[in-house]
């Protein structure tokens, strides 16, 4: 038996959508701590890791671990029959090859529920390294996201170089190019407009920003954003929801020379 | 073609060395193809409705350079960067192999051409799908159209699976893709079928995917070492020595590991009477796939760089000699120039900084009875 209830729907909505469009099934592995779930893009250029950890629902229970294997399309067309503040339970008996939504209004006068059936996706966990990054970066994810939504418009990816200066966001197109910097603020009124930069050691790599668009729909989770990186190494885009968990990406770079040998 | 049954007694007896994976996921990686199998799957497949060849204003067959062009194209939009290669000379053990596959062919083009006297079109276009040969001609205009695309081209000096397999055991390519099951009797670590029935058109839609084989799980999962599989192999019937009656892939399997190697299975055979035949190379065999005449994976390392393909080179050689239409092409030049230049070629892979935790779990058949409902029982 596993059973877990959402205090609102909006939030594994966003959680959702945040996913979906970068992996199409995954596995949600359900243990006694809480919620968790890493999956490759079918390119295997990027890596998504979502932790909902068991004390932030409302309600939460294990008896024995599970994996449950959803394709994420048919759980988003689920999650669109609930209103945004209908509390939503998800449970599986044992054995089951199914799981439930149960979605319910705040006043407790309409009840709906669904059944996904179950998958077997046969995926292979990756080992991600605690590593120390050349440099690390928090600001305002609305920030992000129109810094990479801009610079799409220009090309197909992005130069991010971390010096003294700040961060420089450049790119190349055929039509011309473009780029942002951002400066250290504290952001002495509004805290939540600060842009932190850390900087163990300048560092400068190319990111396709494909993926980082797909990132950035991630942004209503969370009003920061934090980004780490370092030489040769994948980029990690931090979303962190507070007490309950944190959804993150990694970023396989772009190496070797800007231009294919003409 | 390649080892009888060989594919089967893997999948049926090391499942875990079998998967089906999507496309997609060879983004990034090094393919090194066996060339001659792939023109020959073009010859068969890439046909007018009335299973006739697309030719040139001359009469030439054409269907080779189309599929050749389009799919190449392809594999680069999917960030897969292909090496050709192409056979050199046969062996002489195979001399037999060809010479029957010669008079089967022969018999196909009178059958061919007898249903088409009778009018019997479905009947003639499943035996012209059969006729094909690959002439020397066919075979340089293919590199021809390689190199003016910037694609690596490498020459073996004998048999192209062999070659693919130093490549790929090099490290220089990540996988072979031969729809013959020999590349991995000569070693390749990695093998991949239909690679290039997963690009036509619709595949997708028909849910037709690449399936990997791996030599190290084939192994392993059969508890036999890399000696013993190419015995089994031979056993099996290979391209170049006869098979003995009575013994397939499964006996064949059982035997080498219960007696260890074909001499002592030949030896137990002989004292139940059990008839071999005089002609049974296995020696000889077992010299080519052990010590085949290859290059070196050093000498050829130079020669593989992709490079901007040639328009104005490849617009003489499509359109004005082989009559593919003008526009088309240039289209499909600026595709690949644009897969080449959006920086597919440099994208790296996440698992190149990332190693998997645990071995991927264990890759059961899927059963139709199967409780969960599985990706294909999803789609129908």
């Amino acid at each position: 038996m596993f059973e877990a209830r959402f205090p609102e729907a909006l939030l594994l909505k966003k959680i959702l959508e945040a996913i979906k469009d970068l992996v199409q099934d995954a596995n949600f592995e359900c243990t006694e701590s809480g919620i968790t779930l890493q999956a490759m893009d079918n390119a295997h250029v990027s890596l998504v890791t979502l932790l909902l950890r068991g004390e932030g629902f409302d309600l939460y229970r294990v008896d024995k671990p599970e994996s449950l294997g959803i394709n994420l399309n048919s759980m988003s067309k689920i999650m669109r029959c609930a209103a945004n503040n209908d509390t939503v339970t998800v449970d599986k008996l044992e054995g089951a090859d199914t799981v439930r939504f149960l979605f319910e209004s705040p006043n407790a006068d309409r009840m709906s529920e669904f059944h996904l059936k179950l998958m077997d996706i046969d995926s292979e966990t990756l080992e991600i390294p605690e590593s120390m990054y050349h440099a690390e970066i928090e600001l305002p994810s609305a920030e992000l996201r129109r810094i990479v939504s801009d610079l799409s418009t220009m090309g197909d990816s992005v130069r991010i170089s971390v010096s003294k200066e700040g961060v420089r966001f450049t790119v190349r197109g055929d039509e011309g190019s473009g780029s942002v910097i951002l400066r250290q603020s504290t952001g002495v009124d509004k805290p939540e407009e600060a842009i932190h930069i850390v900087m163990n050691e300048p560092v400068e790599q190319s990111f396709a920003l494909k993926y980082l668009n797909l990132f950035c729909k991630a942004a209503p989770l969370s009003a920061r954003a934090q980004i780490k990186l370092s030489k040769d190494a994948p980029l990690l885009v931090n979303f962190s929801m507070n007490n309950i968990g944190y959804l993150a990406y990694y970023l396989a770079p772009k190496i070797g020379d800007e231009d294919i040998e003409e | 073609m390649g080892i009888r049954q060989l594919a089967k007694l893997i999948v049926d007896h090391a499942p875990r060395a079998y998967k089906e994976q999507d496309i997609r996921a060879l983004f990034g990686r090094v393919i090194a193809i066996d060339a001659s199998m792939c023109i020959y799957q073009f010859l068969v497949a890439v046909r007018t409705a009335d299973a006739a060849n697309l030719t040139n204003e001359s009469g030439e067959i054409t269907s080779h350079l189309s599929g050749v062009f389009y799919r190449t194209i392809k594999l680069l939009e999917l960030g897969i960067k292909p090496i050709y290669v192409f056979d050199g000379k046969a062996p002489d053990l195979k001399a037999n192999e060809l010479a029957k596959r010669r008079s089967r062919r022969e018999e196909d083009e009178q059958a061919a051409a007898k249903a088409r006297e009778e009018g019997d079109l479905e009947l003639y276009a499943k035996y012209a799908r059969r006729v094909n040969k690959v002439s020397a001609e066919t075979i340089d205009n293919v590199k021809r159209l390689l190199r003016l695309m910037g694609i690596p081209v490498v020459e073996a000096p004998s048999e192209a699976e062999a070659q693919c397999a130093v490549l790929t055991r090099a490290g220089l390519a990540y996988a072979t893709a031969s729809e013959d099951m020999d590349a991995l009797t000569f070693g390749t670590p990695l093998l991949i079928r239909n690679l290039f029935a997963a690009l036509a058109s619709g595949a997708e839609r028909k849910d037709r995917k690449p399936s990997e084989f791996s030599l190290a799980i084939t192994l392993e999962d059969l508890g036999i070492s890399m000696d013993q599989f190419i015995d089994i192999c031979i056993l099996c019937g290979c391209d170049y020595t006869c098979t003995i009656p009575k013994i397939g892939p499964y006996r064949a399997l059982m035997l080498v590991k219960q007696h260890g190697c074909i001499e002592e299975v030949l030896a137990s055979l002989r004292e139940s009477n059990h008839p071999i035949p005089d002609d049974f190379d296995y020696l000889g065999a077992r010299g080519l796939f052990k010590e085949p005449h290859v290059k070196d994976a050093a000498d050829i390392e130079p020669l593989l760089e992709w490079h901007a393909p040639n328009e104005e080179g490849l617009v003489q050689f499509l359109v004005q000699e082989n009559s593919f239409n003008e526009q088309l092409v240039r289209k499909a030049v600026e595709r690949m120039t644009k897969a080449l230049r959006s920086g597919v070629a440099n994208q790296s892979r996440l698992d190149n900084f990332f190693k998997p935790k645990t071995l991927p779990k264990k890759h059961e058949p899927e059963r139709p009875s199967s409780k969960r409902s599985t990706k294909r029982a999803r789609k129908t």
